[in-house]
């Protein structure tokens, strides 16, 4: 539960645009450490363009691997952003105030990273052009619009507008505020960026309406993102594991399930770097926690159903696929740590009320959580075409490059540095959300206990 | 808009003041007696249809017993009753499990519906019977009891749904140990007697209550997770098994989910009618059904994501076993069912409830409230219909080669829904005789942690939210 805490606004103001007004000591070596990887899988990059993936480890069977593997994961991440600001603010939960920036800000960098895999696994990405632009119509060579291949990248941009301009909006108040304390250049930055912000009760009014009815219509796209990455797969019946009704609502809840965690990974670090211990609160944890403890086992639900009608079809190819995920080195070893980091370690912990107030506690559990679901992805995606079958006659395992790693590297560290770039000019926790959870908390006196309260506005 | 009007808008979105605790507990417990002739009078139709339904059920069993392609509209029927009965309880859970104030004085209408499994568990009865082996000549056809022995499906789903009514039961009794010491002070008869005897002492010391919410925690987890269970067992073993081929995932969990929408209409209909009829205008807030309402519309939404995400896999995969299953369950024998279920458990109660104004009132509420459980009941024989249609001999086929014709109901599946619906409405009905409709303790907890405040030039409600 929100607990009531005071604290004045000067404090708040100081605190929050800590980042901005000053530089962190830390800042500065972080980001450029965080931009010399980044610059190096830049380089891979290019050089995999120019090379052909011939320099990948991707070869007959197995053409979808670590890229795509990498692709569902980020994407799955982005769903943090949707789940915390759009749902939460939905049903009101006041906790959610400190957590929204950060998560709508990981939506958005986190679709942007992964709008690049699909990209540079086409192998020649300005090829990518022709799904915009359909080509020889006359003989009917043209981007196949009931494809979900298609689908995918209408959906991720549409996701990523949508979202960023969630994002924006939340962002309003904050840059009017940061634009009456700076001067210079950055003031002309604010000043054209906070569109006229002045905070007169009109604007507020915009502004809450425009947030909620963002949430409203964003929330049937983040359903539909993660779906359509989901009927990628599930469309092809001739891919044994993949061919389940199951998938859409599987990955959905899988996507909420590592994004919250990415969430929390992102809270504890934003928690020890700023020294934001008066707004990212244990009890934001704890809610957290609990939320995602709901998560995780409707997540295993889905897992225990996706499981059971594999077998259930009593079909020998699909039989053979399980056992090979299961029992088979190395994927059982795979399989193991993935189902122990998803959810045997971490939800048992996560039921005592004293790991789920611990962050340190907290930050290592969502880590593993994500580390897990990242296997998920690569357990569903890989052994289902590298499973051997009658009519393959080139058959190798598949074993990622060290170009495919460099670039798996490569996205998390330009996540990160996108981050704190972006920590650097704009506030992460939210301002205003700070400020109005002041209002809108209180305690109460029952009996002899002091119980805390919100305050919830007559419909 | 002048000053006055200013007032008088903002008083008209007042919360409604709070009631003193010995009002609320002398009016609550008096709704058990004093039923009106209207009241009577439903309750005497309700019972009469449900014994006739009884009657129906054994006079079919008797006389087509061995036909098991005569019992889709049995089997329908219990999943309906399922989701109805099963599904309304967790409104006493789930909001309270994220510490929702409003739905406080209405749990116990909710777990009413526990009581009303016992139609269900009648239902499944003959059912079970003639449920085919899982072995028949040597082969067995494709379930989710791989090594298990033949008779599994009937033993566990038999044994869930007891275990489902009675956990239902214990979530109930758990919930009601403070109203019945309420009804052993605050009535006379026999209700004071059974109050007495029910109470077992509750004088309501620390301890009593600390153990009363770890019992309501208890049995509220155990009675999701069984219902969850018991939904994946019923929609396997008397649906999706029966059809070679239909291989399908998200099924049980879109039979769960459908349930929950179900049990929440049933909910919204049981509180339109008390509040109407019993005079609890001022306890039963408009609150209640606005938040009902959101929590339907999300559930008609996540209805319809469910059904597509199986439907555009079956569509996209145009393997035999894709082709027969959309034949036999959307194509085929069941096209009307199926357009009809579609408008009534998806387009009407999207487009009612997607407005503020209807979720803020309680007539149109029930209306979609009532659309959405004719829509689930069309959706039920839709699915399980042409699954028994299915000949026993057909059953071990790779695929359906050969879709079966429209079933049409008979007499006695008309009889025997009738029934089951009756049965349900009857107990419910029946059971507010016995106990208070709205809780007693819920009620006076939820003036307690709520209190109406004046917010800058409005108002609002101050709600404590203790740990």
């Amino acid at each position: 539960m929100q607990q009531r805490r005071e604290l004045d606004q000067v404090y708040t103001n100081r605190k929050l645009l800590n980042g901005q007004l000053d530089t962190p000591k830390w800042w500065l070596p972080t980001v450029s450490i965080l931009g010399v990887v980044v610059l190096i899988g830049v380089v891979v990059i290019a050089t995999m363009i120019n090379k052909g993936l011939g320099v990948t480890g991707l070869a007959r069977p197995v053409y979808w691997g670590l890229f795509i593997t990498t692709f569902v994961f980020w994407v799955g991440i982005s769903h943090a952003g949707i789940m915390i600001s759009a749902i939460l603010r939905l049903t009101q939960a006041e906790w959610r105030r400190p957590v929204t920036r950060a998560a709508e800000l990981l939506t958005v960098f986190s679709l942007l990273t992964a709008l690049v895999f699909p990209l540079i696994h086409a192998g020649r990405p300005w090829r990518i052009a022709y799904w915009i632009m359909p080509y020889d119509v006359a003989r009917g060579i043209y981007p196949n619009i009931r494809s979900p291949l298609i689908m995918d990248p209408v959906a991720i941009s549409t996701y990523l507008t949508g979202s960023t301009l969630f994002l924006y909006i939340a962002l309003l108040p904050d840059l009017g505020n940061l634009r009456d304390r700076t001067t210079g250049w950055k003031n002309a930055m604010y000043t054209v960026l906070a569109l006229g912000w002045r905070g007169n009760p009109r604007q507020w009014k915009m502004q809450t309406v425009g947030g909620i009815l963002l949430s409203a219509l964003m929330l049937p796209i983040f359903v539909s993102v993660h779906s359509i990455v989901s009927w990628d797969f599930a469309i092809a019946a001739a891919v044994e594991g993949w061919h389940s009704t199951i998938f859409a609502p599987y990955f959905v809840i899988g996507a909420v399930h590592s994004g919250v965690s990415a969430v929390v990974t992102m809270m504890a670090l934003m928690r020890w770097l700023w020294k934001w211990d008066d707004f990212i609160r244990p009890e934001h944890f704890d809610a957290l926690a609990r939320l995602l403890i709901v998560v995780a086992t409707g997540w295993l639900a889905f897992t225990f159903l996706e499981l059971t009608f594999a077998l259930y079809g009593q079909d020998a190819p699909e039989i053979a696929l399980r056992e090979m995920q299961m029992f088979q080195w190395p994927w059982n070893a795979l399989f193991i740590t993935f189902f122990l980091t998803a959810y045997l370690i971490p939800v048992p912990m996560w039921l005592f009320k004293r790991v789920r107030t611990n962050i340190a506690l907290m930050f290592w559990t969502s880590i593993l959580v994500n580390v897990g679901m990242w296997l998920e992805r690569f357990l569903i995606i890989v052994p289902g075409l590298a499973r051997r079958t009658p009519f393959v006659y080139t058959w190798e395992a598949y074993r990622p490059s060290p170009v495919e790693w460099t670039i798996f590297i490569w996205s998390f560290a330009w996540v990160t540095f996108l981050m704190l770039l972006f920590s650097r000019f704009f506030p992460l926790v939210p301002l205003f959300e700070a400020k109005e959870s002041q209002v809108f908390t209180d305690d109460v006196m029952i009996g002899r206990a002091k119980v805390p309260a919100i305050v919830r506005e007559a419909d | 808009m002048t000053n006055e009007a200013v007032a008088h808008e903002s008083d008209h979105h007042a919360p409604p003041p709070n009631v003193a605790a010995d009002v609320v507990a002398r009016e609550l417990v008096a709704t058990t007696t004093g039923a009106s002739g209207r009241f009577k009078a439903w309750t005497w139709i309700l019972g009469i249809l449900s014994v006739v339904g009884i009657a129906a059920l054994i006079v079919k069993f008797i006389d087509q017993g061995d036909d098991s392609t005569k019992w889709g509209y049995v089997a329908a029927m219990v999943s309906f009753l399922l989701s109805v009965a099963g599904g309304a309880p967790m409104v006493a859970m789930a909001p309270v499990m994220a510490k929702a104030n409003w739905v406080r004085p209405i749990t116990r209408i909710a777990s009413l519906f526990s009581f009303a499994g016992i139609a269900t568990l009648i239902m499944l009865i003959p059912l079970v019977a003639i449920l085919p082996p899982l072995v028949t000549e040597g082969a067995r056809r494709r379930t989710i009891w791989y090594m298990a022995p033949d008779y599994s499906p009937h033993i566990w789903s038999t044994l869930g749904l007891v275990l489902l009514l009675l956990t239902g039961i214990m979530l109930f009794y758990s919930a009601a140990l403070p109203d019945f010491a309420s009804m052993r002070d605050h009535s006379t008869g026999w209700r004071q007697r059974l109050g007495k005897r029910l109470a077992r002492g509750w004088v309501g010391t620390d301890v009593q209550w600390r153990t009363l919410r770890m019992r309501i925690g208890m049995f509220g987890t155990f009675y999701f997770l069984i219902l969850v269970f018991v939904n994946f067992l019923i929609s396997t073993d008397f649906g999706q098994s029966m059809v070679p081929g239909w291989r399908d995932a998200i099924f049980p969990m879109y039979h769960t989910v459908s349930g929950f929408q179900a049990g929440v209409a049933g909910v919204v209909i049981a509180l339109y009618f008390s509040r109407k009829y019993m005079k609890l205008e001022k306890y039963i807030h408009l609150d209640a059904f606005w938040s009902l309402g959101r929590l339907l519309f999300a559930l008609t939404l996540l209805w319809i994501y469910f059904f597509y995400s199986s439907f555009i896999v079956f569509w996209y995969g145009r393997s035999m076993n894709d082709i027969a299953t959309l034949d036999l369950l959307i194509k085929g024998p069941m096209i009307y069912a199926f357009f009809a279920g579609m408008i009534l458990l998806w387009f009407v109660p999207w487009w009612i409830l997607i407005w503020n104004k209807v979720r803020r009132g309680t007539g149109a509420m029930v209306v979609g409230s009532f659309v959405i459980l004719l829509g689930l009941l069309i959706d039920r024989i839709r699915t399980f219909v042409p699954a028994w249609s299915v000949p026993p001999e057909n059953i071990h086929q790779k695929w359906l080669q050969e879709i079966p014709a429209t079933v049409w109901p008979d007499v006695f599946d008309i009889l025997i829904m009738a029934g089951g619906i009756s049965l349900v409405a009857f107990t419910v009905m029946m059971m507010t005789r016995v106990i208070p409709v709205l809780s007693v303790w819920q009620v006076q907890e939820f003036n307690l942690l709520a209190k109406p405040i004046r917010y800058i030039k409005g108002h609002a409600t101050l709600v404590a939210k203790p740990d």
